[in-house]
């Protein structure tokens, strides 16, 4: 693929990558120009500088990069940004043409710094706990947490929290016996109080003692005797974790749990918040229900009350859906502001309020993991996961990042889309408009992770044309800066440089050529679902379906009102597919999915890749049969059903094998343990491997699912279907032997592009 | 007279349905008349010598008519040791008692032991309860059997009630019971074992929450450390006999410490710490093990009281939350009831019930100095009315070295039926401070009291009970609730004659419906009968002078609370000057007697013991009093049983250097120690080469005089001479000589409660004081010379003198 090389280099697809020279030519794009970054996607080969970064003068600040003109006689840079002269520092007086340093290298055009600032703290790990579980489900999650204390860096500080009636935050700096601080579970404390309760603030010591000569001061912060260095807790949080018992109030039959998931975390962030400010640190929920009691509430206690779904949350019937939202969200607002990751993993067939609590991890760049239980091996291997660690045995995850954008002055920034908040700075390469998180040219994302992806928007700056004094052919340029905490305890900076070419005059073919048809469905993608969580569905999809039918009329060739002449180029080809599928997703078809579902998918959405992200949007299907090597993939139709295949489907949350109903026969009579039918076994036996290839280095583990035809789990893949052949396509179901009827009344994707091409060579949008 | 005929009927009856021999002789003397009665001696006040051994006499004898009982049972009539009534003849009309000037009310001392088995009562096993329909009495000695046994009359009110069916079935023994051999006709005092309709609930258990100060006072003067073991040493003291006894352990600082203490068959036997920093409402951080069973628990329970003091040996807080934790500590046992055990070195200084230091030295002996003995938020007695109402008893044990307003917190255990003990200054590293603590505490854990109590006095038809004294909720106008009842108080009631009465004998009935700590529900009752009489010089020769010290002491603390110290002293002045105006204008004829002042011999005492009450700590005008002695005092001077309340007004003083050979040494007959005679408190009898023990029951000084030999300092205390004996607070050494080991015997038995007839957990501690020596000490025991002039107040004789001055006015 043409721009693989580049993603593998700079971690970037941008959705044009010729830039348009005015804004006129600009707003005829239909999409927008728009970059999908990977920050800290891994580059091992290379090299770490163990120095600062070159800079220009303020206000510019851009980093020295291989886009620079560099006079090695007068020791002097031009900065591609401003154009400002800048002197090079004196040690680098020796380089020549032929010997520069590394970020002039034209392969630099990413490169990371590690910077001598060092971390003010080691990473924290807090574990907030839902005692308000069965003993099997509690007893696995201690084990994956007791596990998980020998993943962490020796130097880790860890605390633990946890809640039922009521939330509890153990002193495991205390040796005598096991102690808590035991917070009412109904009360919505503020910060101040909650510091002060835990004796965190000096207000809240409340001590009018003079210190005692030959007693020990307290060496570190009051937080220090709830957060501790792992190897020096571990016996003592092993043991807190061991001796963790279900929450011992008593439940009527009647009644859910009392569980206060708001108080506990919000008595989390109030630990952290008065010491440990904008050290990288880890929140960790697990939610073993929805909270039932307490600020944060999403459903009452009484059983016959059923938890909201988004039909309640339509038609605004819920009495405790806006508080909670407003309880989490600001609750969001000052973990991000502290600079904490929230992150939330649920083990429960219901749901546990990840809609209400999303943005807990959504703007501090946590991961949200959806599964039935702590027992399963969905959860276990996922949450082992979070601690993956690189090649120097340094974990994979970053803190309290900052993404600043650098433009040329073609170019401004409108907006990022992904789990992140602003930081609210203006500079000269903010645009006037907003796409996304926009008017500030830098973001916080206080967790960082290699996959971590966000969607950047430009704009074309409201000027003449391009400027004429530059020598060669016309580039505009972008600069990406992310700062971030290092799990090794230093700060690092990223620095990618992006250089493309301007159009020439207007209607520039070069611009049609260098749509990455894929960059902008995920980028398409990822304001579509932002404008979802605050406008109506049908009119994200009216959004959405008119920008595809713009794009089309723009771009295409046809005669006007003739469908019949209507041909797409082949960078372009791909894109109404994805459409398509997107408008049929669970990202923005959400009845049909829990709330807490759709806010998962959401979440996982905006955190990813192009490349995943399309797989989300558009699953691949594999098929597998005799006479034939491996899999073949097959169009994500019901005409790929055939009684002799066997199906393999990705929809990257879920990946399922269906077994064709002649297969599924056959296995089940077990000749597959017959001599003689070694081939049918492989062929049992492929997609299983295929999908355990597939899981390898997918995160959250995707649910996995095996089914026959008929059987009740294939639903999971008809949903998927294009319904070519629907009940209202085909009337003799009954008798589909080689393809399966799909009851539904979506449009097919047939219907779907004849409607876009005669809608689109109207010239009527 | 409408009871005539019954009685005559009554015994013929008797001589059918009774089985015989035991049946009373016929009640002639009744229908004789008037009784005899005790006659009035009068003495000189002023001219004849005060002998203070009067003071340990029995109160003028009860007349009663022979046979007024139904039985001839010595035990017929109530024992003063329970009940004391200051009239043991009783006026007729209220005309007549208005007249007197004398007071008439009840001194009530249920229990006269900490335990059961010292002081047993008859107990009626068989739950069968007779009572009278209309006014509720028990039968009793004084009660009559009419319609050949069947029925009974009620000697209250006269009413005619049927003996219940099994009055003379004995249904353990499956067979005919012989009626007269029943305790309750027989005793004036017994214990009914209450059926089920005696209970709103199943018997509750045994329950102690203990909530320790682990404040920087707390911990560094040792009380938390002396504490915890004193319990963890008591463990098998503490009653729990039926094994529901529970316990339950709280600390506090600025914020509540909750305990949860696993079984011991559990996996794991630590416990755990739950802190709670909510003070605003506190709540229990889990439902489970933090009220354990004793039994259950026993092994992880002293595993926790081991561990407790090291959890806070390195504390910096200086907060106190205890009226927060009062609450939460309520909330925790309220669903049950019992204990909630305050042990305290701190001003509560944070939450609920907050309170400031207030003291002001400069208002000390002022008039604004009362109002530092009133509470100072209204959060200790609203809350302590909400535990009494909750079955809950607070028992406050106060530590500090610094004020820490005891009149605010007394008021807790004042209406839950508790106490509050007071140890000022106390520091574990004194070993006096640690014993004298250890051996009270765990006395008190030991102490078999009662629980969900109530207190009632009913009597003849004419008489009412009108205004009670002592620590308990009065819940309504004539019912007193216990949420536990103790083991060390007495109590007063105040009877009204609102009719006349035409009875020669009238009864009081007194009845303590509570639960035992072994989960039996019982009724301790106990019927005072007394005659009735016409006549004031009955009324005057029948009065008892302790009884009545006592109600003027309760009366002079409610004064004192209400209106002031100053207020509380001119009242009981008043008292004493009416009292003595009023025998010589009606009994005396006018008479002064040639200079002197006239007074009945049986109330010789009382005028030294209303001086000994207006020189008590709790109200002697001094500017030099902390008003948190004074409070405790008042706590004391409002609840220590009648004979600890009499020697705490007027302490008792033995001379050790010159007392008789048998002091000190084993009673031939008993084995009890003889203690030597007591003296007049009076400087005028101590000689400069004395030995002296002065004891108010509280605190004991041996006075050493400024010319004692060396010989007996060395004999005494090991120290070679006067001067180089430390004066304070000290243990006598154990020494190999006569004298020493005599003086160690008087020591020991003037504690020995027991022997006074009373239940109680003081332990005295003991002071060397020199008369040479420091002067702070010296002034302190001279203080107990209640007949000497000191600091502000009058001399005996001059208070005498005042006396006869405003009489003969
Ligand atoms: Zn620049
Ligand atoms: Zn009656």
């Amino acid at each position: 693929d043409q721009w693989s090389e580049v993603e593998d280099r700079d971690g970037i697809r941008l959705s044009w990558n010729t830039f348009p020279s005015t804004r006129m030519e600009a707003s005829r794009l239909v999409v927008p120009i728009g970059a999908l970054y990977t920050p800290l996607k891994e580059k091992p080969d290379t090299p770490l500088l163990q120095y600062e970064p070159v800079t220009c003068k303020a206000p510019c600040r851009a980093v020295l990069n291989p886009f620079a003109t560099v006079d090695t006689r007068a020791r002097l840079w031009i900065c591609p940004f401003c154009l400002s002269r800048n002197g090079l520092p004196a040690h680098y007086k020796d380089i020549t043409q032929d010997n520069i340093p590394p970020e002039l290298h034209p392969a630099s055009t990413t490169i990371e710094y590690r910077l001598a600032r060092p971390a003010p703290a080691p990473p924290i790990f807090v574990y907030v706990i839902d005692t308000c579980q069965e003993e099997d489900s509690l007893k696995a999650l201690k084990d994956s947490l007791v596990m998980s204390l020998s993943l962490l860096p020796p130097n880790a500080l860890v605390g633990l929290i946890t809640f039922g009636t009521m939330a509890q935050v153990h002193e495991l700096g205390y040796t005598e016996c096991a102690k808590s601080y035991v917070f009412r579970g109904s009360k919505d404390y503020a910060a101040k109080q909650v510091q002060e309760m835990l004796g965190l603030s000096t207000s809240g010591m409340r001590t009018n003692v003079p210190p005692q000569p030959g007693r020990p001061a307290p060496v570190m912060g009051p937080a220090a005797r709830f957060l501790l260095p792992v190897q020096q807790c571990e016996f003592q949080l092993t043991n807190a974790l061991e001796q963790l018992q279900k929450d011992p109030w008593p439940v009527a039959n009647d009644k859910r749990s009392l569980r206060c998931t708001g108080v506990a975390l919000s008595v989390a962030v109030g630990l952290l918040e008065t010491s440990f400010q904008n050290a990288g640190g880890r929140i960790m929920l697990f939610a073993g229900g929805p909270a039932t009691e307490g600020p944060g509430l999403v459903v009452g206690p009484e059983l016959r009350e059923p938890i909201r779904s988004h039909h309640d949350i339509d038609r605004d019937n819920i009495k405790y859906y806006k508080k909670a939202l407003k309880f989490y969200d600001n609750l969001a607002k000052r973990v991000s502001h502290n600079g904490h990751v929230v992150d939330i993993f649920a083990g429960c067939l219901d749901q546990v309020g990840l809609l209400e609590m999303k943005g807990l991890s959504n703007s501090t760049g946590g991961h949200m993991i959806l599964t039935d239980s702590f027992t399963s091996s969905q959860f276990k291997q996922s949450f082992v996961r979070v601690f993956d660690k690189d090649a120097t045995d340094h974990l994979l995850m970053g803190f309290n990042a900052s993404l600043e954008v650098l433009t040329t002055k073609e170019l401004k920034v409108t907006g990022l889309i992904g789990h992140a908040v602003s930081l609210n700075k203006k500079s000269n390469s903010v645009g006037e408009t907003e796409c996304g998180i926009g008017n500030t040219c830098s973001w916080k994302m206080c967790g960082i992770d290699p996959t971590a992806s966000y969607g950047l928007y430009f704009e074309i700056a409201n000027q003449g044309g391009p400027a004429q004094h530059q020598q060669g052919p016309q580039k505009g340029m972008m600069q990406l800066l992310t700062y971030y905490q290092h799990s090794s305890g230093q700060f690092h900076l990223r620095v990618t440089t992006v250089s493309r070419s301007l159009s020439g005059p207007a209607g520039d073919p070069a611009i049609a050529q260098s749509f990455d048809q894929e960059a902008a469905a995920v980028l398409m993608s990822r304001i579509a679902v932002f404008k979802a969580e605050v406008d109506d569905g049908p009119d994200v999809l009216r959004w959405v379906d008119r920008m595809l039918i713009r794009l089309c009329s723009r771009f295409a060739e046809y005669r006007k009102d003739d469908p019949s002449s209507f041909r797409l180029e082949k960078n372009f080809t791909l894109y109404p597919q994805f459409m398509f599928h997107l408008r049929r997703s669970h990202f923005l078809q959400v009845f049909n999915s829990s709330p807490d579902e759709t806010a998962f998918y959401r979440h996982v959405l905006n955190h990813e890749y192009v490349g995943d992200s399309l797989v989300m949007i558009q699953p691949t299907l594999d098929s597998y049969t005799f006479d034939q090597e491996g899999s073949v993939p097959v169009l994500l139709d019901s005409a790929s059903i055939h009684p002799t295949h066997i199906l393999l489907l990705d929809t990257f949350f879920q990946i399922l094998i269906f077994h064709g109903e002649t297969m599924a026969e056959w296995r089940k009579a077990g000749y597959q343990d017959q001599e003689g039918y070694e081939n049918f076994k492989s062929i049992l036996e492929q997609p299983k491997e295929d999908a355990r290839e597939l899981v390898q280095d997918r995160f959250p583990l995707p649910r996995f699912i095996i089914c026959d035809a008929g059987g009740s789990q294939a639903r999971f893949l008809l949903a998927k279907l294009n319904p070519s052949t629907t009940h209202t396509t085909n009337n003799n179901y009954g008798n589909g032997n080689s393809t399966q009827t799909i009851f539904t009344d979506d449009v097919s994707l047939q219907s779907f592009m004849d409607h876009l091409m005669k809608l689109a060579v109207s010239g009527t949008s | 007279q409408p009871g005539m005929a019954g009685v005559t009927q009554g015994m013929s009856n008797l001589a059918m349905g009774g089985q015989g021999q035991s049946a009373p002789l016929p009640m002639q003397s009744q229908l004789q008349g008037r009784p005899t009665m005790n006659q009035l001696i009068p003495t000189d006040l002023l001219n004849q010598h005060l002998d203070v051994s009067e003071l340990s006499r029995p109160p003028p004898q009860i007349n009663l008519p022979p046979n007024s009982s139904v039985t001839p049972s010595p035990d017929a009539n109530c024992s003063p040791k329970y009940v004391r009534s200051t009239l043991n003849a009783v006026p007729t009309t209220h005309s007549l008692l208005k007249k007197s000037k004398l007071p008439f009310a009840l001194v009530i001392q249920p229990y006269s032991s900490l335990h059961d088995h010292e002081d047993p009562v008859p107990v009626v096993p068989d739950q069968v309860i007779a009572r009278c329909r209309r006014c509720r009495s028990y039968i009793n000695p004084f009660a009559t059997f009419l319609d050949q046994g069947h029925r009974w009359r009620c000697n209250m009110c006269n009413l005619t009630n049927e003996v219940p069916q099994a009055f003379d079935w004995d249904a353990a023994a499956q067979k005919q019971l012989d009626r007269w051999s029943r305790p309750e006709i027989n005793h004036s005092v017994v214990e009914f074992v209450a059926p089920q309709e005696y209970m709103v609930r199943p018997p509750q258990p045994l329950v102690y929450l203990f909530l320790f100060d682990v404040s920087y006072n707390s911990v560094t003067n040792g009380l938390l450390a002396t504490g915890a073991r004193c319990i963890l040493e008591s463990l098998d003291r503490i009653p729990n006999a039926d094994r529901r006894t529970r316990l339950g352990f709280m600390a506090v600082d600025s914020s509540l410490h909750y305990f949860s203490i696993p079984r011991d068959d559990s996996e794991n036997g630590e416990p755990s710490m739950m802190v709670v920093s909510d003070l605003d409402e506190p709540f229990l951080p889990t439902p489970v093990d933090l009220l354990v069973t004793l039994t259950e628990c026993r092994e992880n329970i002293e595993n926790f009281l081991g561990k407790l003091q090291e959890m806070f040996q390195n504390t910096q807080n200086a907060g106190s939350c205890m009226g927060s934790a009062l609450r939460a500590g309520h909330k925790l046992i309220s669903p049950v009831g019992g204990k909630l055990t305050v042990l305290t070195a701190s001003l509560p200084n944070l939450g609920q019930g907050k309170l400031e230091m207030r003291e002001d030295k400069k208002i000390l002996g002022t008039s604004k100095e009362s109002s530092l003995l009133q509470t100072a938020n209204s959060f200790y007695k609203s809350f302590a009315v909400e535990c009494s109402k909750n079955q809950v008893s607070i028992d406050m044990f106060l530590f500090s070295s610094q004020y820490q307003d005891v009149a605010s917190l007394s008021n807790l255990p004042r209406y839950t039926g508790g106490q509050t003990y007071f140890y000022p200054g106390w520091n574990a590293a004194r070993s006096e401070d640690a014993i004298k603590f250890a051996r009270e505490f765990s006395d008190y854990l030991s102490a078999e009291i009662g629980l969900e109590a109530v207190l009632r006095v009913r009597a003849t038809t004419g008489l009412r009970m009108s205004t009670f004294y002592g620590n308990f909720f009065n819940r309504s106008s004539d019912l007193c609730a216990f949420p536990a009842f103790p083991r060390d108080q007495g109590y007063v009631v105040e009877v009204a004659i609102d009719e006349s009465l035409t009875k020669g004998v009238v009864c009081l009935q007194s009845a303590v419906l509570h639960t035992t700590c072994n989960g039996e529900r019982r009724i301790r009752v106990m019927t005072l009968a007394l005659p009735t009489t016409q006549s004031l010089a009955d009324l005057y020769a029948s009065a008892d002078q302790a009884a009545i010290a006592t109600v003027f002491s309760h009366k002079a603390v409610e004064r004192a609370l209400g209106s002031g110290l100053e207020p509380a002293r001119d009242a009981l002045r008043a008292k004493l000057i009416e009292l003595l105006q009023t025998y010589r204008k009606e009994l005396a004829g006018g008479n002064m007697g040639g200079g002197g002042l006239q007074f009945p011999t049986n109330l010789r005492c009382l005028p030294v013991l209303f001086l000994g009450l207006i020189k008590n700590i709790g109200l002697r005008q001094s500017a030099q009093i902390p008003s948190d002695m004074r409070s405790a005092a008042l706590c004391q001077l409002s609840t220590l049983p009648l004979p600890l309340l009499i020697q705490f007004i007027y302490p008792r003083m033995y001379s050790l250097h010159d007392m008789p050979d048998s002091a000190g040494l084993p009673d031939e007959e008993n084995g009890d120690i003889a203690l030597p005679p007591v003296i007049n408190l009076s400087s005028q009898r101590l000689v400069p080469y004395g030995l002296y023990l002065i004891d108010d029951g509280q605190t004991q000084f041996l006075w050493v005089g400024r010319e004692a030999v060396p010989q007996l300092v060395e004999d005494v205390f090991e120290v070679p001479d006067r001067t180089q004996l430390k004066v304070g607070k000290t243990t006598l050494p154990v020494l190999d000589n006569d004298f020493n080991e005599r003086v160690r015997a008087i020591v020991e038995k003037s504690r020995d409660h027991r022997s006074k007839g009373v239940g109680s957990i003081v332990v005295p501690s003991l002071y060397v004081v020199r008369e040479d020596g420091e002067p702070g000490m010296r002034l302190w025991a001279q203080s107990m010379l209640v007949e000497d002039r000191a600091d502000q107040g009058v001399s005996l004789a001059q208070w005498l003198g005042t006396m006869r001055e405003k009489v003969s006015a």
